[in-house]
């Protein structure tokens, strides 16, 4: 082989080598776009934090509707907070969480019926509170991230003092969802799950629905 | 004398037993909120812990006992006070009563190794039984912004390790844990109005005043609980052991959690 034979050779060899580079890094920037374009779509499934404010604000604008205010409108009201809580509410996950293990035992239709009563209750103890709500900032102090579920913490002025409202969120097919709530470090569905513990030991389950059930009925 | 000394044997009498008391009743230190509320995995969840209450019988009757005196006794009384003394002539009561406790804040939080918190209540202490004329004004709030950090002997017991002990709803006080009713002792006799020249019976008025004071600034807050609660007796059970425990563990400023983070 002649020098100069051997000098092509050497250009060939090199610029197919530099043509191979070029390809590894042209897939390197396909892949880097689709990681972009993947992450993207990522981020439009938005925080918890970011989920959670719609759905407070909702019930925010329903609370402070002129229209909507007063004890006359107040089944009225309710229903469109409702429509717009559940959104946002795992009723179903609350429920089962107080019921406890005997939940899985039980046939769709009691599941139901006690979910429909137990987001009664809820709805009377939680919205019930911010009744008379006028208008102070819901402050968003902060949010913990871990696997799928999360914590949001709320600040809320009441009775002139900063009341830290928690929301304890799971993540249910890209949809975060609160299953407790937290106010001032006390959990409301632990409450109930210890309450409902006892009374399901002593009358069982359908013990438990007659209770929800009167006790509903006097909160009306 | 020797009241003051059966006092203190009583007070050490009840610190031997919530020390014992903590040996067998170990509170799991490791209750936060995302590791404690099991979530997705059932099975994980649903393990069922028993709530230390031994003495559930008794405490439900001195409930029932104390639920009776407030709607005989300390409503009527209440409503009254609302209605003859004004909103802010209760606050100033309720700045006043807190400025006189917050010497024992200074020594729990010193107790507890809590300096930065020492410091912030004694500053408190200093400027609003001054310029706050005899505590019943709060410029060290209002003015300086600065935010009392109270903590009490029960607390302190909680920091240095003392176990809960058995749940109790005394009578008349309400509910209480053993170690919480020894810290409310221990308060109880290094309360700056224990040094001064007065009988028993004007620390007993001096201490329903301020309760009834309070409650005058939280109304409803009872009556609330038991509406909307299936066992009002187990509703404040759970509430008083959740608020305590976040308390000694410090959870009451969410900040610091998230800052730990």
């Amino acid at each position: 082989m002649s020098y100069d034979e051997e000098l092509s050779v050497k250009m060939v060899s090199r610029n197919l080598k530099k043509i191979k580079i070029m390809k590894y890094m042209y897939t390197l920037l396909v892949l880097v776009c689709c990681f972009f374009v993947v992450n993207s779509s990522a981020l439009a499934v938005s925080g918890p934090t970011e989920q959670l404010k719609p759905t407070l604000k909702s019930l925010v604008d329903i609370l402070l509707d002129p229209s909507l205010k007063g004890e006359a409108h107040k089944v009225e009201r309710r229903a469109k907070i409702m429509g717009h809580v559940t959104k946002g509410f795992d009723f179903r996950e609350m429920s089962q969480r107080v019921v406890g293990k005997e939940w899985k035992d039980l046939p769709q239709e009691k599941q139901d019926h006690f979910q429909a009563l137990f987001t009664k209750l809820l709805e009377n103890a939680y919205i019930g509170k911010f009744e008379n709500y006028s208008g102070q900032e819901i402050q968003y102090t902060g949010e913990r991230l871990k696997d799928d579920r999360a914590i949001v913490s709320t600040q809320i002025e009441n009775n002139g003092q900063l009341m830290p409202v928690d929301y304890i969120m799971t993540k249910k097919e890209d949809r975060w969802m609160v299953y407790d709530i937290n106010i001032e470090g006390v959990s409301l569905v632990r409450n109930y799950m210890e309450q409902f513990k006892s009374i399901l030991r002593r009358d069982k389950f359908d013990g438990l629905v007659k209770l929800l059930e009167e006790k509903n009925s006097t909160l009306e | 004398m020797s009241k003051k000394r059966t006092t203190f044997l009583l007070f050490l009498a009840l610190m031997a037993g919530s020390v014992w008391v903590a040996q067998a009743n170990e509170l799991s230190p490791d209750a936060s909120l995302l590791i404690d509320e099991g979530g997705g995995n059932l099975d994980e969840f649903f393990v069922e812990e028993e709530a230390g209450d031994p003495l559930e019988s008794m405490n439900r009757f001195f409930f029932e006992v104390n639920d009776r005196l407030y709607f005989w006794i300390l409503k009527p009384v209440n409503t009254a006070y609302t209605t003859v003394v004004p909103l802010d002539f209760r606050q100033c009561f309720g700045n006043f009563f807190d400025n006189i406790a917050s010497p024992i804040w200074v020594v729990n939080n010193l107790l507890q190794g809590k300096f930065a918190g020492a410091g912030i209540d004694l500053s408190r202490f200093l400027i609003n039984s001054t310029v706050g004329v005899l505590g019943l004004g709060d410029p060290a709030l209002q003015s300086f912004g600065i935010k009392p950090k109270p903590e009490d002997f029960g607390q302190t017991l909680g920091t240095w390790g003392v176990g809960e002990g058995p749940y109790l709803c005394l009578p008349l006080l309400g509910p209480s844990t053993l170690r919480d009713s020894v810290g409310f002792a221990g308060d109880a006799l290094s309360h700056p109005i224990a040094y001064i020249d007065i009988t028993y019976l004007d620390a007993v008025a001096y201490y329903t005043t301020n309760k009834v004071n309070l409650l005058s600034l939280h109304p409803g807050l009872y009556e609330d609980m038991k509406r909307y609660s299936l066992d009002p007796y187990i509703s404040m059970r759970q509430v008083y052991l959740e608020y305590r425990r976040n308390k000694v563990l410090d959870r009451d400023g969410r900040k610091n959690i998230l800052n730990e983070l």
